[in-house]
């Protein structure tokens, strides 16, 4: 006959058994993104996406997210890779910055335009197969 | 024309009536037969006369109306022209939508036409948000002329812009000929700008 203890810490263990699953199934990140990309000449000439781990808290409350189907480890870069173009429709609607300079020297005209995804903080949960990436303001 | 011409014939009838048998020759009678076939030779050239006139009608008429309908463009383009365009101003309970078509191509070394038509769509959507950006926000425009002796040797143009576009819309994607074309628009409300 088992005491009222035992099953306390047997319960107790089981719940932390639990919250420890879902710790680690939901597992919340949060990355630090930029983008730039160049057009010259109404050509596309360099795009450029850097993705790195936030190496401190960020502030500020999640937006609107964006759900992509996430593949092994975790990974935000190869999960970014695998939806880039869902992506980068995200960021284009987040709001970019847009310089643009164009010379005309004796009729012959020389364009460039630069549009800017400055450095912004996101939060990406990690859920199963997929990955929640909402930016924080 | 016509009728005379029928008396004309009725009179060489009576004619031919009147005058004794004896008289009758076998000329006479050739005579009359040419008479009535020139008659009737002159009733169709008159009826086909006759048909091209209605035909000619219906043409006179038809140019009536095309002029008509022109004068009326015209009088509108001229009201048009004297009353100036009001100029949109974003108004408390009114938007302002902008739209805009952004061009690009694709660069010369792709390795399939999906590649070509991603990065040339990457380039029209840039187009685009400049567009925006320079109805929106307007555009610096800087010139300058290098003149020597009494020629010009170098003439320069520089625009820029820069603003920060957010909320803006893809409405249309056309792929055409390796150009692509982005139509872009974006709602302006007061909301946004009253602080």
């Amino acid at each position: 006959m088992r005491s009222r203890d035992g099953n306390r810490s047997l319960t107790r263990t089981i719940f932390l058994l639990i919250l420890l699953n879902s710790f680690v199934l939901l597992e919340a990140k949060e990355f630090l993104i930029s983008y730039r990309y160049v057009i010259k000449d109404a050509t596309l000439y360099n795009e450029e996406l850097y993705i790195s781990n936030s190496m401190q808290k960020c502030l500020g409350k999640p937006q609107k997210s964006l759900t992509l189907t996430s593949y092994k480890n975790n990974d935000l870069k190869e999960t970014i890779e695998k939806n880039s173009q869902e992506f980068i429709d995200f960021i284009h609607k987040l709001g970019l910055s847009v310089e643009h300079k164009e010379k005309t020297t004796n009729h012959i005209n020389r364009s460039t335009t630069i549009l800017t995804l400055k450095t912004t903080c996101f939060k990406v949960d990690f859920n199963d197969n997929f990955a929640r990436i909402a930016p924080l303001k | 024309m016509k009728y005379s011409l029928l008396l004309i014939a009725l009179s060489a009838c009576a004619l031919v009536a009147n005058t004794p048998k004896s008289a009758q020759t076998i000329g006479d009678y050739d005579k009359i037969n040419s008479i009535e076939t020139q008659v009737l030779d002159i009733d169709t050239k008159v009826t086909s006369v006759e048909t091209q006139v209605s035909d000619m009608d219906t043409k006179v008429n038809s140019v009536e109306r095309k002029l008509a309908s022109m004068e009326s463009t015209v009088s509108k383009i001229k009201q048009t022209k004297e009353e100036p365009k009001e100029e949109q101003v974003l108004k408390e309970d009114l938007d302002i939508r902008i739209s805009v078509v952004g061009q690009g191509v694709a660069p010369m070394n792709t390795s399939s036409p999906a590649q070509a038509y991603a990065l040339a769509k990457r380039a029209a959507t840039a187009d685009a948000y400049r567009l925006i950006a320079e109805k929106v926000k307007g555009v610096r425009i800087d010139g300058q002329d290098l003149i020597k002796n009494m020629m010009v040797k170098r003439s320069t143009i520089r625009t820029s812009v820069k603003a920060m576009v957010r909320n803006a819309n893809v409405v249309e994607t056309t792929f055409k000929e390796g150009l692509c074309e982005v139509e872009m628009e974006i709602v302006l409300s007061h909301a946004q700008f009253s602080y």
